[in-house]
């Protein structure tokens, strides 16, 4: 986008000769534009391209955690072809972000319309709903490892005693039962940051528009519908976007409540990724996988833009 | 200007000097986590007694191998390692050992340390790793509650039958307790506890220098029907199913699992730690009788391009002396000289005999990419033996790990 801007002034400098005086003032703010972004390009540049750049040149290479390089050109994306693990792990990730994106909005969402409203203890519930979000991924899978914990956890054992089960059930030996358990885990994580979010578009939302709908005679439903909804599409891309990718990189619940286990079925894809390069020493494999995945992120990203463009172009 | 220089100079002829001479006194020694028990005291004892000194560093097991990667890549790695054996011929290969096969020929007791240790230290017919401590996997059974069940509780079994019939009886005291414990996603316990079965029954698991997978083979397949068979009729705890590890000593430790396979680890803690539980050790059995064994443990490696070997077999000598090897069983490790081993347990518990006797026939596979196949949570062996104890199509999860281990093994070039 920068690139497009510059060359459009570039244009006008070149074409515009009559007025001299004004291209070099122009110029010059140009310069000074320029120092003002370039601490934050520098970072980029630095920590961004710098090594997106060097992943690219592991990923063409055999690159052991152990011993030397060797250069082998595209070998690995051609391995990766045929990798099934990665593939059932991209597949299983894309599944996840599906149910987990839309589990997240339709509580998320919810709570966002019910601690707008001013009424008495909404500090409270902001508060409450917000406060599962401060703990780390880490320690919050910590503690729901504890919970699903079929002997000294609090799920199965609970559920035994209150008479709800003959015996314990281990949540966590079976596919759907450890699935849905992340999945309930993730939302209590992560509905209260999605409902910030969604909160600030709803308070950007001027009052006299709603009060002029109420007016004509909307129901609720209605302008929910046709004035909320469309208002609000710039914070859903928002929060739809940073769930989407925040979704598609997850790992730390899956490593540490369930082992990828039953039998490698929670294997995310990140997961994949860091178990070729770090329990099987390929380095040069994981960066070539990872470049695989950025782009396929890229790729969702851009249509999730697209689709949520306003129509009136802006 | 010329001063500066000159000052500059001096500086880092200084500082050069001072780090060589410091090289010489103080080595340093990375250990794993697990070796907790017994290395620092060893070292002391070293230090106590010779010149040279060994500066020890303790380092979470589960991150060795990748510091120690790192580190040597970087040129910042400690001049010795205790280094988990099933790591070395990893390490051999990428070029990162020194070789130790001369040193280890001088040493007059050289056919009697541990065959495990010196085997998957050795690489492409050098020598690259020799043994450190060393722990064997033997059968425990709970003698308090094969008591309660009727059973003879000084009596271990001796073939599988026995053991399920035993699992039974256990089982049949009803309540919380169970007859058989296994931690049931763990690669690495599984290596340590299930291959025995199948080497005792007269099967194998890597073949041909370790270059080829063998194992879809009959004993496998009993191995598993027998491990099938214990879980199907509600010997094992629902835990099992998902213990990664966690659990691998802890389940037999709750005095409420009639039989567990276990390390010799488990000797030592059980009798500092869980003093109430009452156990007998005996050999990890065949199907139809006969015994087996993992050897596990650490090997001692050097790293590569500094000029140590005096002070390694200096360190070495130390700990194959009887004084050495009794420092290491007493801290919970079993001796690595078989000629010595004997006299250094005779002290100890009656059960590690068992034990030591057990480590003499230890069988350790083999490959540079053994964490690939064995122990990594997402691999082919962990993956199959979650398939075949408790899911449906044993016949196809053992064909598939057959052949994704056989390309893991083929591609490792």
């Amino acid at each position: 986008m920068n690139s497009g801007v510059m060359t459009d002034q570039q244009q006008q400098l070149t074409d515009g000769r009559p007025r001299r005086r004004r291209t070099a003032r122009q110029r010059r703010k140009q310069l000074v534009g320029l120092l003002f972004v370039a601490p934050a390009l520098a970072l980029v540049l630095l920590f961004f391209v710098i090594p997106l750049g060097m992943a690219f040149w592991m990923s063409l290479h055999n690159w052991p955690l152990l011993g030397k390089p060797r250069f082998i050109g595209l070998g690995n994306y051609a391995r990766l072809l045929d990798d099934a693990q990665f593939w059932a792990s991209m597949r299983f990730t894309v599944y996840y972000t599906l149910i987990v994106t839309v589990a997240i909005f339709s509580i998320a969402f919810p709570l966002a319309l019910f601690v707008e409203k001013t009424r008495s203890l909404t500090k409270l519930y902001r508060t409450a709903f917000f406060l599962p979000v401060v703990v780390g991924f880490g320690s919050a899978s910590l503690l729901w490892a504890w919970l699903l914990d079929v002997d000294s956890g609090l799920f199965s054992p609970a559920a035994e005693r209150l008479g709800l089960m003959d015996q314990r059930v281990n949540l966590l030996a079976g596919f759907d039962t450890t699935f849905w358990s992340i999945i309930i885990m993730v939302v209590w994580k992560t509905a209260g940051f999605n409902m910030i979010i969604l909160l600030t578009g709803l308070q950007g939302i001027s009052t006299e528009v709603q009060e002029a709908a109420r007016i004509d005679g909307a129901s609720p439903w209605q302008r929910f519908r046709r004035i909320t909804l469309p208002l609000m599409r710039r914070t859903i891309a928002l929060a739809l976007i940073l769930s989407v990718a925040g979704s598609m990189l997850a790992f730390d619940q899956f490593y540490i409540i369930a082992d990828g286990g039953p039998q490698n079925s929670t294997v995310t894809a990140v997961y994949w990724i860091f178990s070729q390069s770090f329990g099987s020493f390929r380095l040069g494999y994981g960066a070539a996988l990872s470049m695989v995945l950025l782009v396929i992120l890229v790729f969702i990203s851009v249509v999730q833009l697209r689709l949520l463009r306003n129509p009136e172009g802006m | 200007m010329r001063l500066l220089k000159i000052a500059a100079l001096g500086a880092t002829a200084l500082v050069a000097l001072s780090s060589s001479a410091f090289a010489q006194e103080k080595l340093t020694m990375w250990s794993r986590s697990t070796s907790e028990a017994f290395m620092p005291g060893l070292i002391k004892a070293f230090n106590e007694t010779h010149k040279t000194q060994i500066e020890l560093q303790i380092i979470p097991s589960s991150e060795m191998v990748q510091k120690y990667a790192t580190a040597a890549a970087g040129g910042s790695a400690p001049d010795f390692v205790s280094l988990d054996l099933v790591y070395a011929p990893a390490f051999a290969k990428s070029g990162t050992l020194e070789d130790l096969t001369d040193l280890a020929k001088s040493l007059p007791y050289f056919e009697h340390l541990s065959k495990a240790h010196i085997g998957t230290g050795t690489y492409e017919g050098r020598i690259y790793a020799l043994p450190m401590s060393a722990d064997a996997s033997v059968l425990l059974w709970n003698k308090k509650l094969f008591k309660q069940a009727g059973l003879d509780p000084d009596k271990g079994p001796t073939n599988w039958a026995e053991i399920e019939a035993a699992a039974g009886k256990v089982n049949a005291l009803g309540g919380d307790i169970r007859g058989f414990y296994f931690a049931g996603a763990c690669g690495g316990c599984n290596a340590f506890t299930f291959m025995p079965l199948i080497w005792a029954s007269g099967g194998d698991i890597l073949v041909d220098d370790g270059k080829r997978a063998a194992i879809d083979t009959p004993q496998m397949h009993d191995a598993i029907n027998f491990y099938r068979d214990m879980v199907a009729k509600g010997y094992v705890p629902e835990s099992a199913k998902t213990d990664s590890g966690k659990n691998f000593f802890g389940g037999f430790a709750t005095d409420k699992v009639g039989l567990s396979p276990i390390g010799a680890f488990a000797i030592g803690n059980l009798v500092k730690n869980y003093p109430d539980v009452d156990f007998g050790v005996t050999f990890i059995p065949g199907k139809d009788g006969g015994k087996a064994s993992f050897a596990g443990g650490d090997n001692f490696v050097v790293t590569a391009g500094r000029d140590n070997l005096e002070a390694a077999k200096e360190f070495l000598e130390f700990v194959y002396s009887l004084e050495g090897q009794t420092l290491l069983a007493k801290g919970g490790s079993l001796p690595t000289r078989g000629d010595v081993a004997a006299e250094a347990v005779k002290d100890l518990d009656e059960r590690y005999k068992i034990a030591t006797e057990a480590m003499k026939m230890g069988r350790t596979p083999t490959s540079p990419v053994y964490n690939d196949i064995f122990n990594s949570s997402t691999g082919p062996w962990k993956q199959m033996l979650g398939q075949v104890f408790f899911g449906d199509d044993v016949k196809g999860s053992v064909a598939k790990a057959q052949a994704a281990m056989q390309s893991i093994l083929d591609s490792q070039d």
